[in-house]
């Protein structure tokens, strides 16, 4: 059992070796100066980052000091290794079921001539090095600023200790769960699965969070009677708990008894060495057991009810109108895509929804006029905000290595693009005038108003939605396999400020227009109309430069 | 029908097809042939507007493939090598997909669709979606895309990789009847022995240049012995290794 375990970690650093080779290969000797700048500004932020996370914990331990604060350090420690475990569940189950059931390279692996044991185990050490190397980007300055400040530099070495040796246990027992797991998957539908996984859990975590969390329990729009608190849960400290162990030992250390803090450590310590130990011998066996892989999936078949709807929509030439029922299809027929509409209404389910009836008692009062209006529009706005982002930076990117198909064939670029605009901004505009409408009813700002701000709504849905299929086309993907990768990340952080600023200055504009009219006395309906006017077109110009700019880009694509 | 003038095309310093003239007629079945990383993909990616040669040019049917990309595309069908196709569509409707993109009218292309998915044994899986296909068949969908919209030459790349010998022999008989109708198919492929019954005329790609345009036998006369066979033939050209890759392998045994 000791030589496989210590065959397990030869494997997991042969890995790490591996995984770091791969990442310094596709950063700084890509040889591509874009690669190696946008690691260069990656770790810039980092550092940023960094300098601000010291800079709070210093005034954190300054007005400890200072206001002799009664906390219950290990209980928190305690709590914040709780709260750690649910991030540990989550990020090893998707990385061993991505590894049992997507990625070929554990095939490649089982093939060496090592134990299979080794090999599953070797993956697991991987797993808890990413883990710890993680927990010290977040948290090392703070733990470096906690060393200075207590002149103790042996904090930094419990703390990497702890990081080291907690992902162990819950890492061992989710990949042993995964091997169970992957026996009820169907074959072929891992993928989803995983997808569904990762809903559930930003489901539950919001809607637990909305629920559960004190600091989010107020009245509409009403100020909290008392300061806000966090969730507890008594039971984290227990000392019959890993979290329990990791939070006492940390805050021992903290404290300076250093018995204290070695002895929790090294129950941790034991408990990992015997769970590893254990699980690899385990998963061993597990794996060499076997699942159906190989049975291929359930005939996915379109339903024989009734006449097949074609394909054309009245109004719009048949190319375009292929491109928005093509795509229509495939973000309903594929979960991770359908997901991309989905969410965003689910969010704003549990933000607006569940405190429906306050929110509504809060608005109604409001009475009539643009201000009302507006603020009328905030759902539209945010839903707006996620579908923007989820579908028009995405359209482009959504053709994958299909993209030959439309490539070879006889039309323009600009003609793809345009599909590409209806396709994102159809179900955008349509989604986002039907929540600003009903804020309206629900808010009743007067027929003009209403009616003028659900215009904005729709003309600002339209012209966004555009703008981010064009910068989606400037930084399009086409070799994506996991949907999670369509988009690139400056593409989203571009989209997200550009939304940030149109939206912004749309607003403004608006507000503008009220202050206006009270200065100079015109109509506020002439100033309103006239600030909505610019607004739209506005949106419109920058719209049309996006798709000018996406354009130039798909022209200049070569597929080799 | 089909015509390149030192056609090349270069990525940073390295050159993948250099200098390419090819002359090809209406009617003809046009084989080409070469080692792994000879440029023959990157040749028919330019020749179907997927890649912008460095240099050189590329008619098709008198139309400037550079100058006028989507007027020539109109009389292309091309299957790629690993045909990626839209997993949550079924063959029909990736079928009708294909035909909007190529103007074929509405119920033209419905009709054309019946024929080819019969044609091609897919009538009773044409609802099913693309995720469910095999590889074979998928070829064989890109295919009956391709055909789709009567088009004056069809490129494949690798054409008969997946396929079962029952519709590897098919697609050598569509090909050939595509053929007759004076049309013409300009094809790669590593299987010389299709190539050899197949093809009218052949090109032999090395190292991005052309090194043998002709028929079987005017390949022959190059080499200058008859009765070979083209494997033969494309080893000579191409430059045969036999005795190296013995060497090496002896190697590996000490």
């Amino acid at each position: 059992m000791f030589s496989g375990l210590m065959s397990g970690i030869d494997v997991g650093l042969l890995l790490w070796r591996a995984q770091l080779r791969m990442f310094v290969n596709q950063t700084l000797r890509s040889g591509k100066p874009g690669r190696i700048v946008a690691t260069i500004i990656g770790a810039a932020i980092i550092v940023l980052a960094w300098g601000w996370e010291a800079l709070i914990t210093t005034i954190g331990v300054e007005a400890a000091r200072r206001f002799h604060a009664q906390v219950d350090v290990a209980h928190l420690l305690s709590l914040a290794f709780l709260g750690y475990t649910a991030v540990l569940v989550f990020s090893s189950l998707i990385f061993s079921l991505n590894a049992l059931l997507l990625n070929p390279d554990l095939d490649l692996l089982l093939a060496a001539p090592r134990p299979v044991a080794s090999i599953l185990a070797g993956r697991m050490v991987l797993q808890v090095l990413r883990l710890f190397l993680l927990s010290l980007l977040f948290t090392g300055p703070a733990l470096l600023v906690l060393a200075f400040a207590n002149h103790n530099p042996l904090i930094v070495i419990v703390f990497c200790a702890l990081y080291l040796l907690y992902p162990v246990f819950v890492v061992v027992i989710i990949s042993l769960m995964s091997l169970l797991l992957v026996r009820v998957i169907p074959a072929g539908r891992g993928r989803e699965i995983l997808t569904l996984f990762g809903v559930i859990l930003a489901v539950g975590i919001n809607l637990l969070n909305f629920l559960f969390n004190p600091a989010l329990r107020d009245s509409g729009f009403a100020r909290r009677s008392g300061p806000p608190s966090l969730p507890d849960i008594p039971g984290a400290s227990a000392p019959w708990l890993p979290s329990g162990w990791a939070g006492r030992s940390a805050a021992a250390a903290l404290g300076g008894d250093w018995g204290s803090a070695v002895g929790w450590a090294l129950i941790l310590l034991l408990v990992s060495i015997v769970i590893f130990a254990f699980g690899t011998a385990l998963s061993g066996r597990l794996y060499l057991a076997g699942w159906i892989q190989a049975v291929p999936p359930r005939r996915r078949t379109l339903a024989a009810r009734g006449p097949r709807r074609r394909g054309s929509i009245p109004l719009l030439n048949p190319v375009l109108a292929s491109i928005v029922i093509k795509d229509w299809r495939m973000r309903t027929r594929d979960l991770a895509q359908l997901l991309r509409f989905a969410m965003p209404v689910v969010f704003l389910f549990v933000i607006f929804g569940l405190r429906f009836p306050r929110l509504l008692s809060s608005v109604q009062g409001l009475g009539a006029g643009p201000a009302a209006a507006m603020l009328g529009l905030v759902p539209a706005w945010i839903l707006l905000f996620s579908l923007s982002i989820s579908l028009g930076l995405s359209a482009v990117s959504l053709e994958g290595k299909s993209i030959w198909v439309y490539a070879a064939s006889p039309n323009t670029t600009i003609r793809f693009l345009e599909g590409k605009c209806w396709s994102a901004a159809l179900p955008t505009g349509v989604l986002v005038a039907l929540v600003a409408v009903i804020g309206e009813i629900l808010i009743r700002p007067g027929l003009t108003w209403a009616a003028t701000a659900v215009l904005v709504a729709v003309a600002q849905a339209a012209s966004v939605t555009t703008l981010m299929v064009g910068i989606g086309a400037v930084f399009a993907r086409f070799d994506w396999t996991d949907a999670r990768r369509m988009m690139h990340p400056a593409g989203v952080f571009i989209g997200m400020g550009l939304f940030a600023l149109i939206t912004g200055a749309s607003a403004l504009l608006l507000a503008i227009s009220l202050a206006l009219a009270g200065a100079t006395h015109f109509p506020l309906v002439t100033t309103w109309l006239a600030a909505v006017t610019v607004s739209v077109g506005g949106a419109v110009a920058v719209a049309a430069l996006g798709l000018l700019i996406g354009n130039e880009r798909l022209r200049g694509l070569e597929l080799g | 029908m089909l015509s390149t003038r030192l056609l090349t095309k270069r990525y940073g310093s390295l050159t993948a097809v250099e200098d390419l003239d090819l002359e090809i007629a209406p009617g003809e079945l046009f084989g080409f042939l070469g080692p792994n990383g000879a440029g023959k993909t990157t040749t028919i990616k330019m020749l179907v507007g997927l890649l912008r040669p460095t240099s050189g040019s590329a008619r098709l049917a008198g139309i400037d493939i550079l100058a006028e990309p989507e007027k020539a595309k109109a009389r292309i069908g091309y299957v790629p090598d690993a045909a990626t196709l839209y997993d949550k569509l079924s063959a029909r409707e990736f079928l009708e997909f294909s035909g909007d993109l190529y103007h074929v009218e509405p119920r033209l292309r419905d009709r054309r669709i019946a024929t080819l998915l019969k044609l091609f044994d897919l009538e009773q899986r044409g609802n099913d979606f693309l995720s469910g296909y095999s590889r074979g068949m998928r070829q064989k969908v890109s295919l009956a895309a391709a055909l789709l919209h009567d088009p004056q030459v069809l490129f494949l790349d690798e054409p008969t990789v997946g396929l079962d010998p029952q519709s590897a022999r098919q697609m050598k008989d569509i090909l050939q009847d595509f053929c007759k109708e004076g049309k013409t198919v300009f094809f790669s492929t590593h299987i010389l022995e299709i190539a050899e019954r197949m093809c009218t005329r052949l090109a032999i790609i090395n190292h991005g240049r052309l090194v043998a345009m002709g028929s079987l036998q005017d390949l022959r006369q190059m080499v200058g012995q008859d009765g070979q066979s083209l494997e033969q033939i494309f080893l000579e050209l191409t430059g045969s290794r036999e005795e190296d890759v013995s060497a090496v392998l002896r190697g590996l045994e000490g």
